[in-house]
Formats: C-alpha cells, structure tokens, sequence
C-alpha cells in the first residue's frame, strides 16, 4: 500500500484515553517519526507528556476538527491547518479535541541523529492483541522491535510484560533482569508493576 | 510565546514562487528551524497546478505527502490516483513521485529524509529563497544566499547545478558554464538528465560549451 486516507489507518484505543493512528508503521517508514492521533474516550488526542527521554523536537498539525493543545502550560486553540512546533524536548506538551472529528498529525525526530523507531510504538502496536490476552502476538511484536533495537531496555521490560502475562516466566525473568542490567529504574517500575504478579515470587525476580 | 515552542498556521507562511511560476513553497522548516528532518508545504493556488513537482529522490530520500488541504491528482510511479484531503501518499527513494492540484487553495504537506542517516538541511531549501529573492528583484540578497549556501554544502551537485541556474538567469555565461561543469563531474548522468529540460538554462543550449559539456 503506497497511500490511503487518514480514516483507514488502524484505530488503536489506548488506556490514556485517546486513539493512536499509527503512520509509520503502516508504511514501514524508516527515516522518520510521524503518527496520527484523534480523541478517544477521554478526549484527549495528544497524550501530556514531554520528550525528555528521547530528545525530540515535534511539531503536531491539526488536520482535521479543532484542538486546545497546552504547551508549557500555555493554552492555544488549533483549527485545520495550524500548528505547534515543540522545539524544546523539555517543555510539557498535550491536546485535547474540542470536536468529535478531530485529527492531530505528529512528526518528531532527534536533531543531529539518524531516526530510529521508538519503543513506544510496539507497546501501542500490541495493547490490541494484549487487551484480548493474544499474548504470543503482543510477544512477537516486541520480539521483532527488539530484533531491529536489540538491547533496547524499553523493549526488554515491556517484552518482560507480555511474557509474565502470556505465562512464559522464565523469559519474562531472563528479559526483565536484561532491563534491570541497563537501568535500574525498571526493578522499581517492576515492584510495582501488576503485570508481574505471576512471577513476583520466582527466583531472580529484581525487584 | 516563548523560544521552546512556536504555534502557527501554514498561512502564515512565506509564499515562494519558482523561477518559471510552476511551483509554490510554503517554508515550514527554515522558517521555524525544524532540525531531525525536512518539512514543507507546497500550495497549488489553482487547480492544475503542479503542487508537488515530478521528480524522482534519487539520492535517497523516503518521502510522506499529506493533503492538508484541497485535493490533488497524486502519480506515483506506474499510478495516477485521486488524492483528497486526508490522503496519506508514502514514496520510496528512487520512485517517480508527482502531484496536480485538482482543487483551487491545495495544500500538501512533504516530509522527508534518508533512512539511517542523519538529516542535514538540503541546499535545494536555499536556493528556492534565493530565486524568490531574485523574482522579487533583491538581487544582490538572492547573490549573497547563493555564494553561502554554496560554502556550507561543498561537494554536492546540487551546489553548483543551482549555482549554474542563478548565473544563467542573471546572464553570466561564463559564470553559468563553470559552475555547470562542476555539477556534472559530480553527478553525470542526472545533470545530462535535468540539464537540457531545465528552463533556466535554456538559453545556454545554443553556447558552443554546451555541446562540449554534453555532446
């Protein structure tokens, strides 16, 4: 597929109340960042977050609806064709939809660096499949992000995951102590993580 | 409004026009200083017009057109398809890619960039300033962007290709044919393929050095 209209990309509900639209997966776009999101349940349609981890720069353009986005604390109402550059990774930036029909696109990227996918995506990829507790395909999708970033502790600990609830815990053990090994933050993320109650108690559970 | 972000619209952009009137920048990137890879807009004012040119990103580039606004008659390859507001067009480096406004006021946004490698801005973003410059008749400002956008991309064809283009409508020959002779001994075989379809160097073509250059 070489091009479609933004309403036939995938529509992935996510826990945060707002709906992934993922682009550069669909088109397997190695060069850069961009997605679509529209409001969920929540109506919210860009998550309140900032980049401090990965350093981008964004820019968000409405493409459809309207959107009041908060930048810095700062509130501003977008129509169609208006937008936010987001130079500063520290700076805390979300939206919420003001219509129904509302459709953010979203570019980011790392200035200076070569685009690598983020780890986000394939959690996002998989909530579908986990949701329906599919976990081998919430498993293999991170197995094959993985394989493109091996050692990706993001990755690791979100494989771990899926493998505590998809009954597999000695790889869920192997992959979270590979977390551990590149951050500690992620023992205390598991210790109180519910998706590892299956195995809280297994031996060289890091936590 | 602070200096870590910037809220805008794609109206408020500049609104540059190519030399031969075909074509109409609208320049996202260089006007807000986008850095992880390249991004801008293309207006076609009226239906027909060509609102993303027919070239090829032989050089590597993947590319992602949105039609913000408007519709556009998309050719991507071996396919001509009906684009309308909302259509996605993603095209792999090296693919024939094009696109005809179908309404009048479309909008396509373009990104691109060469997977694995980090993004640098592109010469061909200055050079179409320094056209408009010269279009709108500050000639000396449009002179003084080309010599720097020269300096920093050394090496590459599109330097001097542009270079030569600038001279030749300024009516410097000598200054057009040697920087033509420089961008062909980088890339031969696309300046043999863009040269004598270009529009501002038609009046070259009849300069004995042209049949020297490409036989």
């Amino acid at each position: 597929m070489t091009h479609l209209h933004i309403d036939e990309l995938d529509r992935i509900q996510l826990d945060d109340g707002f709906e992934w639209r993922p682009i550069r997966r669909r088109f397997d776009i190695r060069a850069f960042g961009v997605n679509a999101y529209a409001p969920g349940a929540s109506g919210r349609v860009v998550e309140e977050h900032s980049e401090s981890e990965l350093g981008h720069q964004e820019i968000y353009l409405v493409l459809r609806g309207r959107a009041r986005f908060t930048v810095d604390g700062n509130d501003h109402e977008l129509g169609p064709g208006e937008l936010v550059f987001v130079r500063h990774p520290l700076l805390r930036r979300g939206a919420v939809a003001l219509s129904d029909d509302t459709v953010v696109l979203a570019l980011g990227g790392k200035p200076g660096a070569a685009h690598e996918p983020s780890a986000w995506e394939a959690m996002f990829a998989a909530v579908p499949a986990a949701r329906a507790g599919r976990w081998d395909e919430a498993i293999r999708i991170h197995e094959e992000a993985l394989a493109e970033q091996p050692g990706s502790a993001p990755l690791l600990y979100n494989l771990a995951c899926m493998e505590s609830r998809g009954r597999r815990p000695l790889d869920a053990i192997l992959h979270l102590q590979q977390a551990v090994a590149r951050d500690a933050k992620w023992a205390e993320y598991a210790a109180r993580d519910t998706d590892f109650e299956p195995i809280r108690a297994e031996p060289g559970f890091p936590a | 409004m602070n200096d870590g972000y910037q809220v805008l619209s794609l109206d408020d952009l500049d609104r540059l026009t190519s030399t031969d009137g075909t074509l109409t920048l609208l320049p996202l990137r260089r006007t807000v200083g986008f850095r992880p890879f390249g991004v801008n807009a293309w207006l076609g004012a009226r239906a027909g017009d060509h609102v993303i040119e027919r070239h090829h990103e032989r050089d590597g580039d993947e590319e992602l057109y949105v039609v913000v606004r408007g519709r556009a008659t998309f050719t991507l390859g071996d396919e001509t398809f009906d684009a309308p507001e909302g259509t996605l067009v993603h095209a792999t480096p090296g693919t024939l890619r094009e696109a005809i406004a179908a309404d009048d006021d479309t909008v396509v946004l373009a990104v691109g960039a060469k997977p694995g490698k980090p993004w640098q801005p592109a010469a061909w973003e200055d050079f179409f300033v320094a056209f408009a410059h010269r279009a709108a008749g500050r000639t000396d400002e449009a002179r003084a962007l080309v010599a720097d956008t020269l300096a920093r991309h050394p090496g590459t064809w599109q330097g001097p290709y542009n270079a030569a283009c600038f001279e030749a409508l300024e009516g410097d020959d000598d200054a057009a044919f040697a920087q033509l002779r420089v961008a062909y001994e980088r890339a031969p075989a696309l300046i043999a393929e863009y040269a004598p379809a270009d529009g501002d160097l038609v009046r070259l073509q009849s300069d004995p050095r042209w049949r020297e250059l490409f036989g």
